[in-house]
């Protein structure tokens, strides 16, 4: 199995019930291993009854398995105060306020807020070295999807800029009358190096993601999901993703036999629709279904995560 | 004097003459114009590094933001330029030398 696991799907299928019984099993059977949680409304507190942050943390009773929850607020507050620093060291106060404006204007935009959560993305591939897995629980389908589609897009605008930066830079140098020092020069731009250096992270993610990277999908037998599911296996694979498996999550149990009251015709019709469902996922979807569990009666925590993970039929 | 010098003198005005005459109408035009095209490029690569400054939302403004403390010159020049350019024409009308 790769190094990477992602979890991923529509909000409310259960993508953290399935990740923290990943990451567990996985524990268990003697990786070490750390569940990143990349959805802003952070749920894996709840299944480990336990706080996180930002930060690595062992989970109590759980040898060899540890959790952190990524907050991309907290990262573009960093990076604006990083690039602030930066901008008193450089710039002449009377250039400051006017380019502070552009500084923090560029940190409202939308696509802050997914730059910096794509960032953290990278930091913990980065330095995945103390863990055997690492798995990632995803935000709702949407989010995900744009992240990691993110690098092959970012890389081509990087691209162009540093195209266009070494373009101008050059016809500076040419400019540059017999011995008089060029405007701008080659040597030791920092924005082409700066340029140089994220497209590197980009082209690590990308090569990451495509390597060393599963994608499993999690699934509820209903339309909505399903047709969802479609959508995101269709786009995955346009960005060179393939989906590994999908885990059928919130099946409906089965009454027994001899039941016959109103909760058990409804139980068995349920099931019925449910299996059609099933059955449309097996045939009409090229990845396989690879786990079927049972919905719950309580909140999926501490002993049921270890039932969960049984069902979970996805290799360590 | 004697003749030698003057000749000498002659050809030293003449030669500074011909240089700068040679510099004011063939090489500086020619200086002006590659840095007028730099500029020009400098300007593009502005405009794709922070298109929300015209209210344009960018995928990379967060990344770009981290350029902006070492563009200090480049911006200011930018915005000046950005101010002055009266039409496309104008500012290629301008490398011309009559």
């Amino acid at each position: 199995m790769e190094r990477f696991v992602f979890f991923g799907g529509k909000g409310g299928v259960g993508k953290t019930t399935m990740s923290s019984a990943y990451g567990r099993k996985c524990a268990r059977a003697g990786l070490e291993t750390l569940v990143v949680s990349t959805d802003p409304a952070h749920s894996t507190a709840d299944v480990f009854d336990q706080a996180f942050d930002d930060e690595p943390q062992p989970v109590e009773g759980i040898e060899g398995l540890s959790v952190m929850e990524i907050d991309p607020d907290e990262e573009v507050q960093r990076h604006l105060m990083e690039t602030k620093r930066a901008l008193g060291d450089q710039v002449s106060p009377a250039m400051v306020n006017e380019i502070d404006r552009q500084i923090e204007m560029a940190h409202q935009t939308p696509g802050a807020y997914e730059a910096a959560l794509f960032d953290r993305f990278v930091d913990v591939m980065r330095d995945a070295d103390p863990y055997d897995r690492i798995v990632f629980d995803t935000s709702p389908t949407g989010g995900t999807l744009r992240l990691l589609s993110l690098p092959e897009f970012l890389e081509g605008w990087i691209d162009r800029l540093l195209h266009k930066r070494k373009k101008s830079v050059k016809l500076y140098e040419r400019a540059a009358i017999g011995n008089q020092e060029p405007r701008r020069m080659m040597d030791g731009d920092p924005i082409i190096a700066r340029l140089q250096e994220r497209k590197e992270t980009f082209e690590f993610a990308k090569r990451t993601l495509r390597d060393e990277a599963a994608f499993f999908l999690v699934v509820n037998p209903d339309e909505l999901s399903i047709k969802e599911s479609r959508r995101t296996v269709d786009s995955l694979t346009d960005h060179g993703l393939t989906v590994r498996g999908l885990a059928v999550n919130k099946l409906t149990p089965e009454p027994d036999d001899d039941e016959n009251g109103r909760g058990a015709r409804y139980l068995r019709d349920r099931v019925a629709t449910e299996r059609e469902r099933l059955e449309e996922l097996r045939e009409t979807f090229d990845p396989p279904v690879v786990a079927e569990v049972e919905t719950r009666v309580r909140e999926v925590k501490g002993s049921l995560l270890a039932e969960v993970a049984d069902e979970l039929d996805v290799g360590v | 004097m004697n003749l030698a010098e003057r000749i000498a003198h002659f050809r030293r005005v003449a030669e500074e003459w011909l240089r700068g005459l040679y510099h004011g109408m063939v090489s500086h035009p020619a200086y002006e114009k590659i840095e007028h095209e730099a500029e020009d490029q400098e300007d593009t690569f502005m405009l794709a590094c922070f298109p929300e400054a015209f209210g344009i939302p960018s995928p990379v403004s967060y990344y770009t933001a981290e350029l902006l403390p070492y563009l200090e010159d480049e911006f200011e020049a930018w915005e000046r330029r950005m101010w002055n350019r009266g039409s496309l024409l104008e500012r290629k009308g301008e490398q011309y030398h009559f």
